[in-house]
């Protein structure tokens, strides 16, 4: 049986990127009734906030939104993208996504592939509304390292702040990923 | 119209409506990839799954999972008080088959600037009672009488 030496993955190279932040990035375009729709439905969902104008004009919230979660999936593939994601599914380790960590950030100097998903914390302040453009600035805020059980584990965690693009604040995210 | 929630009306140890979801099948795990654009293959394809990446079987996302947790807490709030946090661990992988509960246990209260501040552990439960996404939340209401919560919420008048 090998020695189990315990990697230190936490080098001065990942540690400079700490503190790291993207610039403000705009979704390819506005918040749009049907792909809120097929989120709400997708969700199994009813409230009319969510669809009925007449009910939305009536609430505090002036017009129809979208769920309170909308701006973290609002970043889609703009119309003018040519290059096909899908391009690359004939390779068996294709995975159909390409953005688990953010664009905009620095990649992270890891000898490490596999990405979790750890959780989250959300902070609310408003919610998107249709015809609303979203964007997104993004932050490392920390990089650690524990023992799991199958070796070492980075928590990598990163903050998103999403707003309106005429600066009302909608939410704050905090992303816990776990490379390992 | 549901009797607006206040402050008073909220006890700790109270449990709050929940919201369930399923059996959920395959073909509502593909809806919610289509709407969220992820072509994820642990999501549809379910050799890939099982054989490459050795899961139980196509597994539902963890991003519907989430708004589910958040649709408990926005449903039982309602228009006057506002989800303000919320926080959860993915712990657990859920399958088709399995049939989701949201709940919410109210944890602490107390009044902030004016507002009432209550505290609630949450998380999804499956058919058997397991609990794969366990988390926190606060939410904020009107106390009777007291003024409406702003909207945008503005966490500074709780100071």
């Amino acid at each position: 049986m090998a020695v189990d030496e315990q990697v230190n993955h936490i080098t001065p190279e990942v540690r400079a990127v700490i503190g790291a932040q993207s610039e403000w990035t705009e979704a390819a375009h506005p918040v749009e009734p049907s792909e809120v729709r097929r989120f709400f439905q997708a969700l199994m969902d009813p409230n009319p906030r969510f669809w009925d104008e007449a009910h939305a004009k009536g609430t505090r919230y002036g017009g129809v939104v979208a769920p309170p979660g909308f701006p973290v999936h609002a970043f889609r593939r703009p119309a003018d993208e040519m290059h096909d994601a899908l391009a690359a599914a004939g390779d068996p380790d294709f995975d159909g996504l390409s953005r688990a960590l953010r664009p905009g950030l620095p990649k992270l100097p890891l000898p490490l592939s596999g990405v979790l998903n750890g959780g989250y914390q959300y902070e609310f302040f408003s919610y998107p509304k249709v015809g609303e453009r979203i964007v997104c600035r993004s932050t490392y805020r920390d990089v650690t390292q524990k023992q799991g059980k199958a070796g070492p584990m980075v928590l990598v965690l990163i903050e998103d702040e999403y707003a309106t693009a005429d600066g009302r604040p909608l939410l704050k995210s905090l992303n816990t990923m776990i490379m390992r | 119209m549901a009797t607006a929630l206040h402050y008073e009306d909220v006890s700790v140890g109270q449990d709050i409506p929940v919201v369930v979801k399923g059996p959920m099948t395959t073909a509502h795990i593909m809806r919610w990839s289509a709407a969220m654009e992820n072509w994820h293959k642990i999501h549809y394809d379910w050799r890939y799954a099982t054989e490459h990446d050795g899961l139980p079987d196509v597994l539902i996302n963890g991003s519907w999972k989430q708004h589910v947790l958040a649709q408990v807490l926005v449903d039982w709030v309602g228009e006057s008080g506002w989800v303000w946090k919320m926080d959860f661990q993915y712990r657990g992988m859920n399958i088709p088959g399995d049939t989701l509960t949201a709940w919410g246990r109210v944890t602490g209260k107390s009044e902030r600037g004016g507002y009432g501040v209550v505290e609630l552990e949450i998380g999804l439960k499956d058919q058997n009672g397991k609990e794969g996404s366990p988390g926190n939340a606060v939410i904020v209401l009107p106390l009777t009488g007291g003024p409406a919560v702003p909207y945008p919420f503005d966490p500074a008048v709780l100071n």
